[in-house]
C-alpha cells in the first residue's frame, strides 16, 4: 500500500513535466461550455414587431406574451420596432391576405431548424388568438411536461460536456505522458522495476481519474452557476464518471505505449474524447435521433454516462441504471485490458 | 547460492539487428567487486551488450546469468538484483533529485521503511544532497550522471551497469564520479562500465574486454593488456619530417613506423631507453630535431595494434 501510495504521489508531482496539457485538460472544457453557452439557442427568441394598431395585431401579441414552455420561461419576447427601422424587414407585421388577418414575419440567414422554432411559437400564439376567438368552442390544449421542471437547453450541454471533459483528461493527459516517457528515455525505469505492473498502472490511472475530477468539478461548478441547477447528489456523479476516467485513461495510455510519440498520442486523446463526445448524446438523448445515431451511441461508453447523469440533473428517471452500470463496467474493463496489453508489449517484454 | 556465482557471465552472446550483427559471439565473465570494462570505439555493440545483460534485448544466440539468473527468462529475479546508469541521463528534470529518487524507490525497493533517511544518505554520499530540493534541470551534467548513479544505487543492487560514466562530464566531474564508483566497488558492488574513454578504462576497470564490431578483441586487466605489447613508443618530431624511417633506423629494432600527426613520426619499439641515443643521433645528422617523447603503450596502443584503427576514429 505504502508503494502505491508513492508512485500516486510521484504521479502528481509529475504534473510538473507537461504543466499546459494539464491546464488544457482541467480548464478548457469548461471554457469550451462557456463559449458555446453564449452562442446556444436561448428558449426564448426574440422577434421584431411593430406597434400593432388593430385589434387583430393587438390580440396576436398578447397570445405571444402568453406562449411559453410548462415550467414559463417565455418563448416569445416581442420587440418593438421603428417603421423606419433600417432592419425593419425583420419584424412581424399583421397584413390583410385575402381579407383575412395573417401575421407576417421576413428573416434574413437563419437556417431551417430555426425557421421551425420561429413557426412553432408563431404557431402557438396564433392558435391562442384562434382559440380566444372561438369563445366557448375553445380548442383546450392541456400539456403534460415530461420533465418536474424545464431547464435551458445549456443545461443538458453542460450536463453531457460532463462525461467528455472527464475523457479529455484522462486520454489526453495520459496519452502525453506516457508516450513522453518514452521520448525523454524514462521509461527505462519501468522497463527495467521488478515492481507488478498492476502496481504501476493503478497509480497512473488514479492520478488520471483524480485530474479527470477536478476538470469534471469545475465544468460541474461552471454548469451550476449558470444555470443555478445542481445535481442530485455530486457523489453519484464523481462515481458515474470514474469508468469514462478508466475509459480515456485506458485509451490514453495505450496510445502513449503503442505510439511511443507525444504528439500522435495527444491527437488520439483529443479525437477519441470529441468523437465519444458527439457520438455519445451530446446534444440530445439518442432517442430522438436517427435510429443510425441511437445504434452507434449505444458503443460509446458517453451514452450511458449521460444516461446515469440525467435522472440527477432533471430529477427524472429514462430507464433503469443497471444496464448502463454494466455497460460502463464493460468499457472500463476493455480499455484497462487494452492498456495493460500495451504496457506488457512496450515496457517489460524483451525488445525482439 | 549467490556468492559462488560469477556476478556476470556472458557466453557466446551474439545480436543481430537486419544484416547488422552488433554483438558478435562476445564472451566475458565478472566476478563479484569487479569493475569490468567495455571498451570499444562508438558503434562497437556496447551499449547493445549492455541492453542485453539487462534483459532489455533479446539475445540471438548464446547465454547470459546474473548471479546465476537468466535476464530473459528470469527478468525479474535479475531487475532485483541490477542497477542501470544508461548512456542518456534519463531523469525527470522537472522534477528535484529527492523526488527522482522516491520515484525510483517505488519502482525497485523492496523495503521502503526510512526510505526519506536512505535517500538522504545516498544523496549525500554523492555530494548533491546541497541541491536536493532543486530542479535537475539545474544541475551540471556531472550532477546528473552522479543523481543517476545514486539512483542506480538506491535499491542496493549487486550489479550495477554503467554506460559511458563520465560522457559529456567535465574533468573534475569525471574524477568526482570515478571516486564513488571505487566506492562503490569496496562495499562489495559489481560494476560492467562500457566506456570509449581509454583514460576512463584505465584507471576504473579491473579487467575489461576490448570490443570491435560487436566481437570481443582482447580481455585482460588494462596492464596486462598493454604489457602484451610488449612494446614502447617513441614520438619524434623533426625538420623536415623524415621520410623514410624504416632505412634511417634499419637495425635499431623499430617495429612499426606511422605518422601519428603530420610532423610527428611515431616508433613502437621493443625498449625505448636501449635505443633512443643511436635513434636521435641518426635523426639528427640530416634533420634539426625538434622534440623527442617516450611513451608507454596506451589503451588505444593496444586497439591499434589489434584492429589496425586508433580508438578516436
Amino acid at each position: 500500500m505504502r508503494r502505491l501510495l508513492l508512485l500516486i504521489l510521484n504521479e502528481l508531482k509529475m504534473v510538473r513535466t507537461a504543466l499546459p496539457i494539464h491546464l488544457i485538460a482541467v480548464f478548457q472544457p469548461a471554457l469550451m461550455y462557456l463559449i458555446m453557452a453564449s452562442v446556444l439557442v436561448h428558449p426564448t427568441f426574440e422577434v421584431n414587431i411593430t406597434e400593432p394598431t388593430d385589434d387583430a395585431g393587438k390580440r396576436l401579441l398578447e397570445a405571444m406574451y402568453d406562449v411559453g414552455s410548462p415550467d414559463g420561461v417565455p418563448y416569445i419576447n416581442p420587440v418593438f420596432l421603428d417603421d423606419n427601422d433600417p432592419i425593419g424587414a425583420g419584424i412581424v407585421t399583421v397584413e390583410e391576405i385575402g381579407d383575412q388577418p395573417t401575421a407576417i414575419y421576413r428573416y434574413g440567414l437563419i437556417d431551417s431548424n430555426i425557421v421551425k422554432n420561429l413557426r412553432n411559437r408563431l404557431t402557438a400564439a396564433a392558435l391562442r388568438v384562434w382559440d380566444d376567438s372561438l369563445d366557448g368552442r375553445a380548442v383546450t390544449i392541456i400539456e403534460r411536461p415530461w420533465l418536474p421542471h424545464d431547464p435551458t437547453y445549456n443545461l443538458y450541454f453542460g450536463m453531457a460536456m460532463l462525461p467528455m471533459t472527464t475523457f479529455l483528461a484522462a486520454s489526453l493527459i495520459g496519452g502525453f505522458l506516457t508516450a513522453q516517457e518514452f521520448e525523454f528515455d524514462t521509461i527505462l525505469e519501468y522497463r527495467l522495476s521488478p515492481v507488478s505492473p498492476a502496481v504501476v498502472l493503478t497509480a497512473r490511472l488514479v492520478r488520471l481519474v483524480l485530474i479527470s475530477w477536478l476538470s469534471a468539478g469545475i465544468l460541474l461548478t461552471v454548469i451550476g452557476l449558470l444555470n443555478d441547477v445542481w445535481p442530485a447528489s455530486i457523489l453519484a456523479v464523481t462515481l458515474i464518471l470514474i469508468p469514462i476516467a478508466l475509459v480515456g485513461g485506458g485509451i490514453g495510455i495505450s496510445a502513449g505505449l503503442l505510439l511511443r510519440s507525444s504528439l500522435p498520442a495527444f491527437v488520439i486523446g483529443l479525437g477519441s474524447a470529441f468523437a465519444c463526445w458527439i457520438l455519445g448524446a451530446a446534444f440530445g438523448l439518442p432517442a430522438g435521433f436517427s435510429g443510425a445515431y441511437e445504434f452507434v451511441s449505444r458503443f460509446v461508453p458517453n451514452s450511458y454516462a449521460v444516461e446515469l447523469l440525467f435522472p440527477l440533473y432533471y430529477d427524472t428517471t429514462i430507464g433503469d441504471s443497471i444496464r448502463p452500470i454494466l455497460a460502463l463496467t464493460i468499457f472500463s474493463a476493455v480499455a484497462l485490458g487494452l492498456a495493460a496489453l500495451a504496457y506488457r508489449r512496450r515496457v517489460l517484454t524483451c525488445q525482439e | 547460492m549467490e556468492s559462488t556465482q560469477p556476478a556476470v557471465q556472458v557466453n557466446s552472446v551474439t545480436r543481430r539487428f537486419g544484416s547488422l550483427t552488433a554483438v558478435n559471439e562476445l564472451s566475458f565473465t565478472a566476478q563479484e567487486g569487479e569493475i569490468f570494462g567495455l571498451l570499444g570505439p562508438n558503434g562497437a555493440g556496447k551499449t547493445t551488450a549492455i541492453n542485453l545483460i539487462t534483459g532489455l534485448l533479446k539475445r540471438h544466440d548464446g547465454a547470459i546469468r546474473i548471479l546465476g539468473f537468466d535476464p530473459q527468462t528470469q527478468a525479474r529475479e535479475v531487475r532485483r538484483r541490477i542497477g542501470l546508469v544508461p548512456q542518456d541521463t534519463n531523469v525527470y528534470t522537472d522534477l528535484s533529485g529527492t523526488d527522482n529518487l522516491l520515484h525510483h524507490a517505488a519502482l525497485y525497493c523492496a523495503d521502503l521503511s526510512g526510505i526519506e533517511k536512505h535517500i538522504e544518505t545516498m544523496l549525500r554520499l554523492m555530494n548533491l544532497w546541497e541541491r536536493h530540493s532543486d530542479p535537475v534541470r539545474t544541475y551540471s551534467g556531472g550532477m546528473k550522471r552522479r543523481l543517476a548513479l545514486a539512483r542506480a544505487l538506491l535499491h542496493d543492487p549487486l550489479v550495477i551497469l554503467f554506460d559511458e560514466p563520465t560522457l559529456g562530464v567535465d574533468v573534475q566531474g569525471k574524477h568526482v564520479l570515478w571516486e564513488h564508483i571505487k566506492k562503490q566497488q569496496a562495499q562489495g558492488k559489481t560494476f560492467i562500465v562500457s566506456t570509449n574513454n581509454m583514460e576512463e578504462a584505465d584507471t576504473l576497470c579491473d579487467r575489461l574486454v576490448i570490443i570491435d564490431h560487436g566481437k570481443a578483441i582482447a580481455m585482460d586487466t588494462p596492464e596486462r593488456l598493454k604489457a602484451a605489447l610488449a612494446r614502447d613508443v617513441i614520438m619524434l618530431r623533426t625538420t623536415p619530417v623524415i621520410e623514410d624511417p624504416e632505412d634511417l633506423f634499419r637495425g635499431l629494432g623499430v617495429q612499426a613506423a606511422t605518422y601519428s600527426q603530420a610532423d610527428q613520426l611515431r616508433l613502437e619499439v621493443t625498449n625505448a631507453e636501449s635505443i633512443v641515443g643511436e635513434l636521435v643521433a641518426r635523426a639528427t645528422t640530416s634533420h634539426s630535431l625538434d622534440s623527442v617523447r617516450i611513451t608507454r603503450p596506451t589503451l588505444d596502443d593496444v586497439f591499434l595494434h589489434h584492429t589496425g584503427r586508433a580508438l578516436r576514429e
